[in-house]
């Protein structure tokens, strides 16, 4: 269970995030959706250690993640993609989704110098593991391809297939549907609901109330950095604040 | 012509030592270092302070293979808290201080007076000896360059914050080269003492540091052969120019200001049409990768 607790955050004078409470459970995709600048990418942060909240805690089956560290925050099993994808963009595709997994021997410049072998063959795992999430992900054609070189909608699902590698316990997307064509949403989808099926916790900010619908077992309404509902994805639909606040025109 | 020759290819080693050098922290890892000259001089100091105390050389290529080390971890200190820029900054500062000290303390090796060092008088031993050094240099970048570590240092020089949530700490990996360039960087200082035989504050300037970059920059930041190609193109106008100098009897600054002119418009061209440089970074392809 990923459990934010009571979440405040200021940038001076805005509230971006003000008392903000969510659980999500494992073997469920939670939604979080909310107006462009209800605070959801900021909430994203915070779950992943990326900002440091003014107040409240992260915790992650009962662990308390320590705030504002990202790196310790991964270590602990969060993971998150980020609504403009963060990619190595000089780097080939394959090499980015390598470095998706967890930090090889490779890394270590001890194990290059002495443990040469102990390297090449879990580099040859590593690459075997890689190819196989790229066939998944349906990029495999464009391992050698520069990231840069890939479409938007393509580099949302490399960013995906990034996260995969590392096999996080907690999975936080930001958007990531937004100018994807539906083909590409199709993938999402069912990768979505493969990850959910193997039992790991989902937190899916998202605009696309289909995709919402679709995947989201709960959802939680965020605005002007306050939770202002949550319910099944139908009991939202029919809730009339929600309605006026967010939606403004009909979903 | 021959001694000329086997003195330039002496310098164009150890000064490919100190690209190298910088093309691990800069061209792999993104990390702007405009101290580059102090591991350098530490190196060469360590050098020049067992000749001045009279220690054995053994002594002063240990205390310049372990002090820089050391001094990059304690410079690279603040980067963790600062940003990038800032760190640029302290590097610079850095080397200043150092050099000022150098400068001030006559007592560690002779101040502004310099100390002069046991000079190698064999050159084609020199020679030898620093073409090792650039060959075990070289070997160790492209190891590293080459590896899971040197892509991991690639995705933080593309994007730190990716790195960090991909559960890397970026400021560990940033210690790990600094320790590595600025060793390798001593270690070309050591053998920069002993093959001039002399040393003076004078010769660890920030201008040093800018005809470094500028090599790094013309050959290419993120390619190895690019920044020993760069270098051997610098060192050898700046040492030509020394022969313009004499040869065409102008006075020795106009030349010295000619060379820094030249040497800055090359950048100015570079970044303008060749940003990456004259050789690019290899794309690490999958079938190659497999080896
Ligand atoms: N770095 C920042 N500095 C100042 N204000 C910010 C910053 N990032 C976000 N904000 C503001 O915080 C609010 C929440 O932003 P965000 O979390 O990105 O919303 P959402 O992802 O829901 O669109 C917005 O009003 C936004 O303008
Ligand atoms: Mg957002």
């Amino acid at each position: 269970m990923l459990i934010a607790a009571d979440i405040a955050l200021s940038y001076g004078e805005l509230h971006a995030l003000r008392g903000v409470s969510i659980a999500a459970e494992p073997g469920r995709i939670l939604g979080l959706v909310g107006p462009n600048g209800s605070g959801k990418s900021t909430l994203l942060n915070v779950l992943a250690g990326l900002q440091r909240p003014d107040n409240g805690n992260v915790t992650l089956d009962g662990r308390t993640i320590p705030p504002g560290l990202p790196h310790v925050a991964a270590q602990h099993g969060i993971g998150r993609t980020f609504q403009v994808p963060r990619l190595a963009r000089r780097l080939t595709v394959l090499q980015n989704m390598l470095v998706g997994a967890p930090p090889p021997p490779g890394e270590s410049l001890w194990h290059l110098l002495f443990r040469p072998r102990q390297v090449r063959r879990h580099e040859r795992a590593l690459h075997a593991a890689a190819m196989a999430m790229l066939h998944r992900i349906g990029l495999a054609h464009q391992a050698d391809d520069y990231a840069d070189a890939l479409s938007g909608g393509q580099q949302k699902l490399l960013s995906m297939g990034m996260l995969l590698m590392g096999a996080p316990r907690a999975l936080l997307l930001d958007e990531p549907a937004a100018g994807v064509n539906p083909a590409l949403i199709a993938r999402q989808i069912d990768l979505l609901r493969a990850v959910r099926a193997e039992g790991r916790i989902v937190v899916l900010v998202e605009h696309n109330m289909e995709m919402v619908a679709d995947l989201c077992d709960r959802v939680v309404v965020l605005d002007a950095g306050e939770v202002i509902a949550s319910g099944t994805p139908a009991e939202i639909r029919a809730d009339h604040r929600v309605m006026r606040s967010y939606l403004g025109e009909p979903a | 012509m021959i001694d000329f020759a086997i003195f330039a290819v002496t310098m164009i080693a150890i000064w490919s030592v100190l690209g190298i050098s910088l093309h691990l922290q800069f061209g792999l890892t993104g990390l702007v270092n405009f101290g580059q000259v102090m591991p350098f001089a530490v190196g060469a100091y360590g050098a020049g302070f067992a000749a001045a105390h009279g220690l054995p050389i053994a002594a002063g290529i240990a205390i310049g293979a372990l002090l820089t080390p050391l001094l990059g971890l304690l410079v690279i200190q603040p980067a963790g808290r600062l940003a990038q820029d800032y760190w640029a900054l302290v590097t610079l500062g850095a080397g200043e201080i150092f050099r000022l000290t150098m400068l001030n303390v006559p007592a560690i090796a002779g101040g502004v007076e310099g100390t002069t060092v046991y000079r190698i008088a064999d050159r084609s031993l020199a020679m030898l000896l620093a073409l090792a050094l650039l060959g075990a240099a070289a070997l160790l970048a492209r190891r590293i360059g080459r590896s899971p570590l040197g892509r991991i240092l690639r995705v933080l020089r593309e994007d730190e914050t990716l790195g960090a949530t991909l559960g890397r700490n970026p400021f560990a990996l940033h210690r790990l080269v600094t320790v590595v360039s600025w060793t390798l960087a001593g270690l070309a200082g050591v053998l920069y003492a002993h093959v001039v035989g002399y040393l003076s504050p004078g010769a660890f300037t920030v201008g040093e540091t800018f005809l470094i970059w500028t090599a790094v920059v013309l050959g290419g930041p993120a390619s190895l052969p690019g920044v020993v190609l760069g270098t051997a193109v610098v060192e050898l106008t700046a040492v030509s120019t020394r022969f313009v100098a004499q040869w065409s009897h102008l006075p020795f600054e106009l030349t010295a200001n000619l060379r820094l002119g030249t040497f800055g418009l090359v950048l100015v061209l570079v970044f303008l049409f060749r940003p990456d440089g004259l050789l690019r970074e290899a794309k690490a392809r999958s079938d190659a990768d497999r080896r």
